[in-house]
């Protein structure tokens, strides 16, 4: 890559969008009224398992104020995707708009549209529902028992989403048998849910085309056409889907959540604008949770720590519809095959259907349940074959030219450089040679640990996506950039802008982003895999290359010299070494020979394949041994971006993606009752997330170690990566700590405090 | 539905609505007063999206009936700045540093600041995290959100002593 200098690219700017978010005056999905407008809420089922006998709407509808009912007599009864992606693997059709049959507790059964919300709620009430109970499978073991009911009567059988993802590379009996040290071990992990702070919310709005508009929270605004336009039978031109600003989604708002599709025909049967807006306990029962999972794992090591085999087999829980079940399966499956390289892997991943709320897309992607149980088994092997735990990172880490979990190969590895990193910066050594106990407080035992992580910058090659972008350059230099790429709070819009000012040579100013409408902005595929920077970010830099070379065309008729003499600084056309020659953006623009101005456009369109982006993380834990507390001291994430657009964003996420990864390993699990299926703790209160008082010191590193020639100036990346490492840190730490092993999350204190008993027992039982 | 008549100063100015008697503060500014800058995250106290100041004191708007506020003087995300052209220091430093991501809980997050910086000019960082105990950001890990309120209130201390030497 040639010597680049920056002006604006790597600086953090002001983002754009925050000043809206700060006065209060951005608009969000639930902040728009219409004329007219009616209020939509969903009866949801009080059962996991059964077929709805009879339904009756009659009171409802003759409650004062109620205008619709609509039970699944009366919507379309179309087998649909569950998340909307374009057809690709990580899809399956299994839901409907409204079923005869209730798969899990909080599944919406009904929707009615009234004058307000409380009269909406009210007749919710009165709809009367008789139900025929079915056997509720409520956990991966018995959704894979041999004579398990079948939840659903499409797929494979046997409960599976999708048939068996098998990956096998090498001679795995040669590598075991090769291995003086061989290690085997079972995971699993809770039920942490994404909890952005927007509750879900959508408008639908009909005109007297049969059009319809429909304002929504989603990451996906043209995959919610697709799916809208799919089911209700419309051509894509008649369905306009509106993204103003969105209140977090971390991969969960890829789906649609019922309501789309009910909104919306409520919003047709009434005639009249109609708003659904979940509560948050509706977030909780029909929002979209990380999958649970089981995994047994089985590596040989060599003496020196280099891995010869890996085995491994994972059970993803998909909850009672597939959602991205494929997506996260094959990509978690795939994800065992790296991070630390082994020649010789047998990987056989599965998602199941149970009869509980749907697990979806969640950053991290099915990667979080794989490398928490790969890095806390590769601490075991450093202790048993007496290695440093960074030391048989290092030894083992990915590298340049080995074949990625895409299946092509990495180029650009940074994960060493992050290692090394954090070796040095964090005083690892120092560390972990220093005492244990806490001179302030006898209980507390402290303790460090490591955990690595990569992800892939875009779905491919699960999914062959395309980013696309369209930059204008205005009559009076003023540019607009064009894109479907949603805002969800990451500051992509403003990382696109500076992409655009930096390659065209405009001030950052006078870049505007125009986004968020499906009439208007260039197809995206939505905002996730961590691809918008990437992907997008590319397709935006070819676009104002090519508007470039047409604004130096127009600007050197205009100076009577050839294009290829002139350059653009800052909005400013110059004669390459006649600094006295030179025009504005704006003059370029202007009139020419009596011919008005006029505007100037350029697209971009990118297709990539892969790139990854690298982390290690490296914490300090004091846990508590009266009271089971663990506590998360201090993190410090070392991250591999390639080229970091907005520094002060990419810290953003790097830091919110380890407040989740802390809360997932330590407090948050949305919890199921086993007997029944209901959900024990839909709020903000009973499920507990790291707030305030609980977050760390954070001491955020970016390196730009490893660019992809993919990216734009090499840029990676960076959304899902934090939540990866952090899990297996923290545990690994714990371990360090207490000399207890986990091989779950959450880690409770109960937990902890079983562990120190069990750990007393043994050495006692010892002695 | 009987509605009730409702005198409340709102950033302010002089507002008269009438409510139902349930509908709480919250529902009356966003809906009623045509204030949607403050948010509703659960509706139930627990998130902190809706705070706003009420006779000088922060209050989960979701929490508080509106006819409670009766003669009130309320203060929300769209009060903050002293003037249209001018942000307030809080939100400077929120762009500054990176405080607002999805940008939901941070009118709530901003007003709660205020209350803390008003009453405790130069917070600790145990002040800082007690003061936002109540608020939920989910996006950013808080690093950020510390950082801006620490530098707004040095930069409104520091304005504070230029002020009185002038």
């Amino acid at each position: 890559m040639t010597k680049h200098e920056f002006r604006i690219v790597g600086k953090s700017v002001k983002r754009q969008d925050v000043i809206e978010k700060i006065t209060g005056e951005g608009r969000y999905t639930g902040d728009y009224h219409l004329p007219g407008l009616l209020s939509g809420k969903i009866k949801r089922a009080e059962i996991a398992h059964a077929r709805i006998r009879r339904i009756d709407v009659s009171r409802a509808l003759a409650y004062p104020g109620v205008k619709a009912v609509l039970t699944h007599h009366d919507v379309p009864r179309v087998l649909h995707y569950g998340s909307p992606h374009p057809r690709s693997a990580s899809c399956t059709m299994d839901q409907y708009i409204l079923d005869d049959r209730v798969r899990f507790w909080g599944e919406g059964i009904a929707a009615v549209a009234a004058v307000s919300e409380e009269i909406a709620d009210e007749a919710l009430d009165l709809i009367e529902v008789e139900y025929e109970p079915l056997p509720a499978i409520l956990d991966i073991d018995a959704a894979q028992a041999p004579d398990a009911p079948l939840i659903h009567d499409v797929g494979p059988g046997g409960n599976l989403v999708i048939p068996p993802v098998h990956i096998e590379r090498g001679d795995v009996e040669k590598g075991f048998a090769e291995a003086d040290l061989i290690l085997e071990g079972e995971f699993s992990g809770g039920r942490p849910v994404p909890t952005y702070m927007e509750p879900n919310v959508c408008i639908a709005d009909w005109d007297g085309s049969n059009k319809l508009t429909f304002w929504t929270s989603t990451q996906t605004s043209f995959m919610v056409r697709g799916a809208l336009a799919e089911v209700l039978g419309l051509p894509l031109n008649k369905v306009r889907v509106l993204v103003d600003h969105m209140g977090g989604g971390f991969g969960a708002k890829q789906d649609l959540f019922q309501h789309e599709f009910l909104c919306a025909l409520l919003a047709k049967k009434c005639r009249r604008p109609v708003k659904m807006e979940f509560t948050r306990r509706e977030t909780f029962l029909a929002g979209r949770s990380r999958h649970p999972f089981r995994l047994w794992l089985r590596q040989g090591f060599r003496k020196d720590g280099t891995l010869t085999a890996r085995e491994m087999k994972i059970v993803y829980e998909s909850g009672a519809y597939g959602s991205h079940s494929p997506g996260v399966t094959n990509v978690g499956t795939a994800s065992a095959t790296s991070l630390y390289r082994c020649e010789n892997v047998r990987l056989d991943g599965r998602a199941v259907y149970t009869n509980t709320p749907i697990a979806g897309a969640y950053r991290g992607y099915g990667v979080v349940q794989t490398y928490f149980a790969i890095d806390i088994q590769m601490d075991e092997a450093a202790e048993k074959l007496g290695i440093d735990p960074a030391g048989i990172r290092l030894r083992n880490a990915v590298r340049e030219g080995d074949i990625a979990p895409s299946g092509h190969p990495v180029v650009g590895y940074g994960l060493e450089a992050c290692i090394r990193h954090g070796i040095r910066a964090f005083d690892w050594a120092g560390k972990r040679a220093a005492d244990r106990h806490d001179p302030a407080n006898p209980a507390i035992r402290k303790g460090w640990g490591i955990g690595c992580e990569m992800h892939g910058s875009s779905a491919y090659p699960g999914i062959k996506e395309q980013g696309n972008a369209i930059v204008r350059m205005n009559e009076d230099g003023s540019v607009t950039l064009l894109t479907g790429a949603a805002g969800l709070g990451t500051g992509a819009h403003t990382a696109l802008a500076q992409i655009v000012a930096e390659e065209l040579g405009v001030p950052f100013e006078t870049v505007s982003v125009v986004h968020g409408d499906t009439d208007v902005v260039p197809w995206d595929i939505g905002a996730f895999a961590s691809h918008t920077t990437y992907l997008v970010g590319s397709a935006a830099k070819m676009a104002a290359a090519e508007l470039r070379q047409r604004v130096l065309a127009r600007a050197a008729e205009k100076l009577q010299e050839k294009p290829g003499h002139l350059e653009m600084v800052e909005g400013v056309i110059l004669v390459q070494g006649q600094p006295d020659r030179s025009i504005t953006v704006a003059e370029a623009m202007g009139p020419s020979r009596g011919i008005p101005a006029e505007h100037l456009v350029a697209s971009g369109s990118y297709m990539p394949t892969k790139s990854y982006s690298f982390a290690a993380h490296f914490v300090e834990v004091a846990v508590d041994t009266e009271t089971g507390i663990i506590e998360c001291r201090k993190v410090m994430p070392v991250h591999d971006v390639g080229r970091v657009i907005h520094p002060v964003a990419a810290q953003g996420q790097i830091e919110g993606g380890i407040q989740q990864g802390i809360g997932h390993t330590l407090t948050e699990d949305y919890v199921i009752d086993r007997t029944t299926g209901r959900s024990l703790n839909a709020g903000l209160v009973d499920y507990k997330m790291p707030l305030s008082m609980d977050m760390p010191d954070i001491e955020t590193v970016i390196l730009e170690a490893a660019p992809d020639p993919g990216g734009p100036w090499g840029a990676k990346g960076v959304g899902e990566d934090p939540i990866i490492a952090i899990g297996p840190a923290i545990a690994n730490a714990v371990y360090d700590a207490i000399g207890v092993r986990f091989h779950h999350y959450p880690i409770t204190p109960e937990d902890v405090l079983n562990g120190l008993r069990r750990k007393a027992a043994e050495s006692s039982a010892r002695d | 539905m009987n509605k009730i008549h409702l005198e409340i100063t709102v950033n302010g100015e002089a507002r008269s609505m009438m409510v139902e008697g349930h509908r709480s503060l919250l529902d009356a500014l966003r809906e009623e007063a045509g204030l949607t800058g403050t948010k509703k995250g659960c509706d139930v106290g627990d998130c902190g999206a809706c705070t706003v100041i009420v006779d000088g004191r922060p209050v989960n708007a979701c929490l508080m009936l509106a006819v409670e506020a009766q003669g009130a003087e309320i203060l929300t995300i769209e009060g903050l700045q002293p003037d249209p052209d001018t942000l307030h220091p809080l939100q400077e430093a929120f762009m500054e540093h990176g405080a607002s991501q999805c940008g939901f809980c941070s009118p709530g997050i901003l007003i709660m600041a205020k209350c803390l910086l008003d009453r405790n000019p130069l917070p600790s960082d145990e002040e800082i995290r007690f003061g936002l105990s109540g608020n939920i950001c989910r996006c950013t890990g808080y690093t950020k959100i510390f950082d801006a309120i620490r530098t707004a209130g040095r930069r409104m201390a520091a304005a504070r002593a230029q002020s009185v030497e002038a």
